[in-house]
């Protein structure tokens, strides 16, 4: 290792005193583990939040309910009102200087504007 | 303003007495680790863990937190990138949670053989008990950890704010963090959290977003934006606008305020060395290569000339020669003397000469006027051209019936030619005075005569204009269709139209009833209406197309002021491409104009990047409407007293917002104050260091024992109080 990464003690010690077991015994090297984690979405099906009284507050029902009030639009490009939807693109516009710049777009840029909302199209 | 790790190794670790807890802030972005009592954390550093590989040596080692970049060129990060134990705000991967938990505790300066004191640590609210389990037995098992506690950072801070005298008891914690958003309740001290919302958008999201735009907004620079630099721009310039759209019209106008507000980030840019122009010594080198040049293809060009009139004087010469030789020969002896020569009649040598004088005249540069004069003369003698035509069949020998034919035909097409050429002057004749007449009536009232023939112009191109849009409208693509104009969305032409409905009637109509396609001759004509070079341009455009170019051009001439469309020269590029120009300042200029306030609007408005939840300043209401009817009094306790905390509520202009936004949800005339926590981004952890050193702290956590014997369910029920 250099020196000046010795000195900064940027890689952290395989072996630490103070704990009981250590990183190498838990996870030896060369042998494939495979997955040993849940996602988040997995975590919260194990946790059968339904076998529970609704009221009493869990990770999933204290999530915001979605807005009363009308969603404004706003223009994907340049993030004015947008009075005009584009019906080819999907994006909206404010006006025409922004509908020749969407129409010139390529679809790859589109897309990713898509995506910034989440309305890209997604191929499974 | 970045925040700064702190990642110094602590040296006092031994003399710390085992009963004082360590306190840890395991927020989604930050790391906070120190001890109880002390009112500011001993390290802090970002949440994060990589795996590179070493350059040198090649094994994989693990580096915690943020390090000077200029360090990690040593190890090849290409395969792993930052990683995080956190899903949403809820830690899922122990493993890197265990890296972090390694790298803290050493900096802490521990050494001994377990970690000896209890330990205060963080989660979020309603945290699933599989993670708090897996923190606790990762914290027993492995550090010897002797009990722990788990708290709310939210509940932290605001105790630790209400205590300083900032909220009181009974108010709502408006936590706006790295990944989530909570709204939570607080009556009598406590929080409940039957009455808290969480909404899924925080700091991490506001910097994508705006490292998203940017990246978008300017292709050419994308690598800039890295993940840190969005955070510091973020930090740096966003704020909150009091009224989004007021705000963004202001920029759509161009604004005076709007150009004040515009940020430019000027990236490092080297102007390229100036071009000299080029001196005059070389201007003049460069004029005399090139009249030097021109001298000799001059000169080539004369002798060829030369040479091709000599040629054919030469043959001129031997024709007349020829000639005379005939003249002098005997009838009979004409054949035999002439199949030497080649020719085979006295008139083919004449005809010979003819053509060899009017080129060699043509090669002299002579006017060809009197071309016209031949050919009439040569018309006159049609008779004398002719001679057998006029002779019937029956007198004619079979040779001479041949050649009678021949002439016959040679006289039809020269017949056609000249009624051809008379159509061309009578046409010139009429043309000529029609603008003999156009010439009259300008001079007679010049004024009217110029806007009739502006008013014509402008009919005539609008009308070519429309239908040259009407028969390219089906081919303007942008990208996205790439099959040339029959994509969806795209309009057809008459004619293209009706060739799709045939071929869809073609394709459908089939099957039903008896097939008796190509019974009748008609039934063929089908396939060539199908086919796709059908459709051939109308004659009436290229008609008006003349006339448009006529009168422009007579326009340009008797009208300074007018100027031919440009549509005319080229209407098939949609958009202009751009020049290419050499590079300048400006183009490696990031203009940051709306988006220093579209990218946090989204705290307040999450359906614009596609979370559909309310935004901050409804979530204060549906917290409110969540808690068990409380009374009237108490709701306006609760907003009089509004803390904001967590590291994305330190925009500019967003209590202010908070306020108007939760006046408009409140009950008119309710009290409304919101205020911000004194550091809302350490104040969990010093609430919580606070916390820890109460002498009732110790009622509040729980051992390895504990744990094992109560079991699951209890430690799902498990709560801080948070007054002790």
């Amino acid at each position: 290792m250099e020196p000046e990464v010795v000195n900064a003690e940027l890689v952290l010690p395989t072996h630490l005193s103070f704990k009981r077991i250590q990183m190498y015994e838990k996870y030896p090297k060369g042998q494939s583990r495979g997955r040993h984690w849940k996602h988040l979405k997995q975590i919260l099906q194990a946790e059968n939040y339904q076998n529970y009284p609704p009221d009493e507050p869990n990770y999933v029902n204290i999530e915001t309910p979605p807005s009363m009030h009308p969603c404004k639009k706003i223009c994907d490009i340049t993030g004015n009102e947008a009075p005009y939807f584009d019906p080819r693109t999907n994006l909206r516009y404010a006006n025409a200087e922004v509908f020749k710049l969407v129409r010139s777009l390529p679809n790859e840029y589109v897309q990713r504007y898509l995506a910034l909302r989440n309305a890209a199209v997604v191929l499974k | 303003m970045p925040f700064i790790s702190q990642i110094e190794r602590q040296s006092d670790y031994n003399l710390v007495p085992s009963t004082t807890p360590i306190v840890i802030d395991n927020g989604a972005s930050y790391f906070r680790i120190g001890w109880a009592g002390e009112t500011e954390p001993r390290v802090i550093f970002r949440n994060i863990v990589q795996r590179p590989r070493h350059k040198a040596t090649g094994e994989t080692v693990t580096i915690v937190g943020d390090h000077d970049p200029a360090l990690l060129k040593y190890f090849d990060c290409t395969r792993s990138g930052p990683r995080s134990a956190f899903d949403s705000n809820v830690v899922y991967q122990f493993e890197i949670m265990e890296y972090i938990l390694d790298f803290a505790f050493d900096r802490m300066g521990a050494n001994g053989s377990e970690i000896d004191h209890p330990v205060l640590i963080t989660e979020c609210v309603c945290n699933p008990v599989q993670s708090r389990s897996k923190m606790a037995e990762l914290l027993f098992e492995t550090y010897g950890v002797p009990s722990v506690a788990f708290g709310v950072d939210v509940a932290f801070s605001y105790k630790y704010n209400q205590r300083l005298g900032v909220c009181d008891k009974d108010g709502l914690a408006i936590c706006p963090g790295f990944t989530t958003t909570h709204v939570i309740p607080f009556i009598d001290g406590e929080p409940v959290y039957n009455g808290s919302c969480r909404t899924n958008i925080g700091g991490y999201h506001i910097t994508d977003y705006l490292k998203q735009l940017l990246s978008l907004k300017y292709p050419h620079h994308m690598a800039r934006f890295t993940w840190e630099k969005a955070e510091d721009l973020k930090m740096e310039h966003c704020y909150i606008a009091p009224d989004y759209f007021s705000e963004a019209q202001l920029f759509q106008k161009g604004a005076k305020e709007a150009e004040d507000k515009t940020r430019c980030w000027q990236l490092p840019w080297i102007p390229p060395p100036a071009e000299e122009a080029p001196s005059e010594e070389e201007i003049a080198r460069k004029a005399a290569i090139k009249e030097k040049q021109g001298q000799r293809l001059r000169e080539m060009a004369e002798a060829k000339r030369s040479s091709r009139i000599n040629e054919l004087e030469n043959e001129l010469h031997d024709l007349g020669f020829l000639l005379q030789q005939l003249e002098q020969v005997e009838e009979n002896d004409i054949p035999s003397f002439l199949s030497e020569t080649g020719y085979v009649s006295k008139q083919e040598i004449e005809a010979a000469l003819a053509k060899v004088t009017q080129s060699l005249r043509k090669a002299k540069g002579e006017p060809k006027g009197d071309q016209a004069e031949a050919e009439d003369k040569a018309d006159l003698a049609t008779s004398e051209k002719f001679p057998l035509i006029n002779i019937p069949d029956d007198m004619l020998t079979p040779e001479q019936l041949k050649e009678k034919r021949r002439q016959l035909f040679l006289k039809t097409t020269s017949e056609g030619r000249q009624r051809a050429k008379q159509k061309r002057s009578e046409s010139e004749l009429e043309r000529e005075r029609k603008s003999q007449q156009d010439e009259e009536k300008r001079l007679e009232n010049p004024e009217l005569y110029l806007e009739q023939l502006r008013a014509r112009y402008k009919d005539l191109s609008e009308k070519v204009e429309q239908r040259k849009r009407l028969k390219t409208n089906g081919n303007h693509t942008n990208g996205n269709n790439f099959s040339g104009g029959v994509g969806r969305g795209e309009r057809l032409n008459a004619a293209q139209r009706e060739r799709m409905r045939l071929l869809t009637t073609a394709a459908f109509d089939r099957g039903k009833g008896e097939d008796t396609f190509g019974a009748r001759d008609e039934d063929w004509q089908l396939y060539k209406l199908m086919s796709k070079d059908n459709d051939h341009d109308d004659e009436g455009l290229d008609q008006d197309e003349a006339e448009v170019a006529r009168i422009s051009s007579r326009l340009q001439e008797i009208d300074p002021t007018f100027i031919p469309k440009p549509a005319e020269l080229g209407t098939s590029q949609p958009v202009e491409v751009p020049r290419l120009r050499p590079l300048t300042k400006e183009d490696f200029q990031i203009i940051l104009g709306v988006e220093r306030f579209r990218c946090p609007e989204i705290l307040f408005r999450p359906n614009w990047i596609g979370v559909d939840q309310s935004g901050l300043d409804e979530m204060a209401g549906v917290s409110i409407r969540r808690l068990p009817s409380v009374g009237q009094d108490v709701e306006e306790r609760l907003t009089g007293s509004i803390l904001m905390t967590g590291g994305s509520c330190l925009f500019p202009g967003i209590s202010e917002r908070l306020v108007a936004g939760i006046r408009m949800i409140r009950p008119c005339g309710s009290p409304i104050r919101v205020v911000r926590a004194l550091d809302p981004v350490l104040d969990a952890w010093r609430g919580a260091a606070a916390y820890a050193t109460a002498s009732q702290f110790q009622t509040q956590t729980f051992s390895k024992a504990d744990y094992y014997e109560k079991g699951e369910d209890w430690l799902r029920q498990y709560q801080l109080r948070y007054t002790l």
